[in-house]
């Protein structure tokens, strides 16, 4: 595969995205877009954001060898590209910051998001403070639930959070209200949209702002390594951490690329935010993607213990590396990913988002005493700051505040 | 025969209901209810689990219909058992593009054919129709248009070039069930419209009352009006008594239909 370049200007990653939504929304869509082709061509945005990036974000994020884990493994030599150093916590705030700034640049005054974890909404919230915008997000009640901390946050940096009942009252329902709001509000409003989900042009936008982070990897690992790691693992929720870390390393062939979703409880289980591994394409949140979703077509709810994988769509991007067989998709149960949290956090005392721990908790399951002298790029997107009662509860421990 | 394509000059309502609210044998009764005002379209609505240009009240009757588990195929049968005896009104089914593209675009076409005059696709826009268009047009069913306050000029015309049936003019920027109306631009984008196509340009979204529709009537010149959440509605306000609910349905459609 040489040189690759999707999607194609309908926003065509091979059959998957496009723009699937109301009248209401398409002409908006078709001017974010031209906004965004505009602003990718002004040196000024450019260097504003990366400014940004480094004295406000931190970056760029640090590649940490891994020695214990991979003394633990016995197997391949493992870096955690570090993006859980990041401000807020994840890599949410990297998209976040392009997106704010290219709403700047169109004249919208009003933010909305949709969150799961949090970090999504966390990361909106940060620079909307940062830029004197109002922000509303909105959270499905039972992510409020398992997410306080990251709750607190936004209402610290000035967001209104409003909670989301519909429907299984987590991600999936939090981005159709989300998406109803902007219909109602499209004169003055910017819809951050916190994954590579989402009608064309988000799944392009949001993995372009996220591809700093596989830049900075493949720059780093050339000069530790002298060479390009044979293998990048990242969770995948909708898609976003696992887009930026993949994406300047697709025209190198000969790096495997491994993206791991929540099985939740089992594969075969109705209770699982696997979409690739047991979904089939449909259309959801305005593009063609695969999806969960029964004989007739209708979305299922999704489960995970990780409240920013719990989705049951998954960014268009990765249905088609999936079908041309770029990468290969997994998935890892709440139990496999608890494992890994509390493994990692002893080994390297480090400890990972739940959402990581699900790429972390594959690495341990196929790599150990496999793949002697490889090296491995593994996205630690989060801290796990925010999972400490959820992860507490799970494991049994009383940590009532 | 596409009976969209004999639509009356003026006053045209167009009466908008979920298929299998609140059951799916209930739900017959209420759509004989509807038919037999003789209304000039009734749009049939497949329940969709993520129905997100559509607001709270039409939202729940997709949720109470998915609940007691009515399926594509049972709400294709309910339309087409319908469509026998009701040679006055024109049928339209609305949609989102999943319950199609899961179902099978040929196959659901192919079921629907002499059965229904038109078909709106409400997250299928003009970039992404063609694929579906094509067969449409083979088979003689309308893709309504739908066009939003946001559509400018030059969009809608390259949207009105081959449109047929009807236009589904969007009144507020907003989702279905929304409340403000305003006449004024309301008369001015209708005109606007109505210079870019000869067919009739219906007025949809927040209207809820008789005195809407007799505003829209006088004080623009849309050839008709759209009525959906607000039928649904009233099944919430009686407190989902369904006898109460199938009267009152009978004397709202009487005063709306003018
Ligand atoms: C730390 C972390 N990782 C991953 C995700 C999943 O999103 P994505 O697949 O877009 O990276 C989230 C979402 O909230 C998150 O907070």
């Amino acid at each position: 595969m040489k040189n690759y370049s999707q999607p194609n200007t309908l926003g065509r990653f091979g059959e998957y995205g496009g723009m699937y939504v109301s009248e209401t929304l398409m002409p908006l869509l078709l001017d974010l877009d031209q906004s965004y082709q505009k602003i990718q061509k002004d040196k000024k945005f450019h260097k504003e954001l990366e400014d940004l990036f480094k004295n406000y974000v931190g970056r760029p994020s640090a590649l940490h060898h891994a020695k214990n884990l991979s003394a633990y493994l016995n197997g391949p030599k493992v870096y955690f590209k570090r993006d859980e150093l990041n401000h807020t916590g994840a890599h949410k705030i990297n998209n976040c910051l392009g997106q704010i700034l290219l709403a700047k640049k169109m004249g919208k005054t009003r933010i909305i998001a949709e969150t799961g974890a949090g970090q999504h909404g966390v990361a909106t919230a940060t620079v909307c403070a940062l830029f004197g915008l109002p922000c509303y997000i909105y959270m499905g009640s039972k992510d409020i639930e398992r997410q306080k901390p990251n709750v607190f946050r936004m209402k610290l940096l000035g967001a209104k959070i409003i909670p989301v009942e519909s429907g299984s009252k987590s991600l999936k329902d939090a981005m159709n209200e989300a998406l109803r709001d902007w219909i109602k509000n499209v004169r003055d409003t910017f819809y951050i949209i916190g994954s590579t989900a989402g009608p064309h042009p988000y799944p392009k936008m949001v993995r372009d702002f996220q591809s700093v982070i596989g830049k900075e990897a493949r720059e780093q690992i050339l000069k530790i390594e002298k060479k390009l790691p044979d293998y990048l693992i990242a969770c995948v929720g909708g898609g976003s951490n696992a887009m930026g870390l993949f994406y300047p390393f697709l025209n190198d062939k000969k790096v495997q690329i491994i993206g791991v979703e929540a099985a939740g409880k089992g594969p075969k289980t109705n209770q699982t935010a696997a979409t690739m591994t047991s979904g089939t394409p449909g259309i959801l949140h305005g593009s063609y993607s695969y999806v969960l979703q029964d004989n007739d077509g209708q979305i299922k709810e999704a489960h995970s213990i990780s409240a920013g994988l719990d989705y049951p769509g998954v960014g268009p991007e990765h249905s088609h590396l999936k079908d041309i067989k770029r990468a290969k998709y997994y998935g890892v149960t709440d139990k496999e990913a608890l494992n890994a949290f509390q493994l990692c956090s002893k080994l390297e005392g480090i400890i990972p988002a739940l959402e990581p721990s699900h790429a972390l908790a594959y690495l341990i399951k196929a790599f150990k005493n496999k793949a002697k002298g490889k090296t491995i790029i593994l996205n630690l997107c989060g801290r796990g700051d925010k999972d400490l009662f959820t992860a507490a509860k799970a494991i049994g421990f009383d940590a009532d505040e | 025969m596409n009976k969209l394509d004999h639509l009356p000059s003026k006053n045209i309502l167009s009466l908008f209901m979920t298929c299998g609210f609140p059951t799916l044998s209930q739900s017959k009764k209420v759509f004989h209810e509807l038919l037999s005002h003789q209304p000039d379209i009734i749009e049939f609505g497949l329940p969709f689990s993520d129905p997100m240009a559509d607001g709270p009240v039409i939202q729940e009757s997709s949720k109470i219909a998915l609940k007691s588990k009515i399926t594509t195929k049972q709400s294709l049968n309910l339309i087409a058992q319908l469509k026998k005896g009701s040679d006055k009104t024109a049928f339209v089914i609305m949609c989102y593009l999943n319950t199609v593209q899961k179902y099978g675009i040929q196959k659901f076409i192919k079921e629907i054919k002499n059965i229904v005059d038109g078909l709106i696709i409400v997250d299928l826009p003009f970039e992404e129709e063609k694929p579906i268009k094509n067969i449409l047009d083979k088979n003689n069913i309308h893709l309504i248009k739908l066009i939003s306050p946001m559509t400018d000029q030059k969009r809608s015309k390259r949207l009105l070039k081959e449109a047929k049936g009807f236009v589904y003019y969007i009144s507020a920027t907003g989702i279905t069930g929304s409340n403000k109306l305003d006449y004024q631009e309301i008369n001015k984008n209708v005109l606007a419209l109505k210079k870019q196509t000869k067919i009739p340009v219906l007025v949809g979204f927040g209207i809820k009352s008789k005195k809407d529709v007799m505003a829209i009537s006088k004080n623009t010149k849309a050839d008709g009006v759209i009525i959906g959440s607000a039928l649904i509605q009233k099944y919430f306000d009686l407190k989902m008594n369904f006898t109460s609910y199938i009267i009152s349905l009978r004397k709202f459609i009487k005063e709306v239909k003018i």
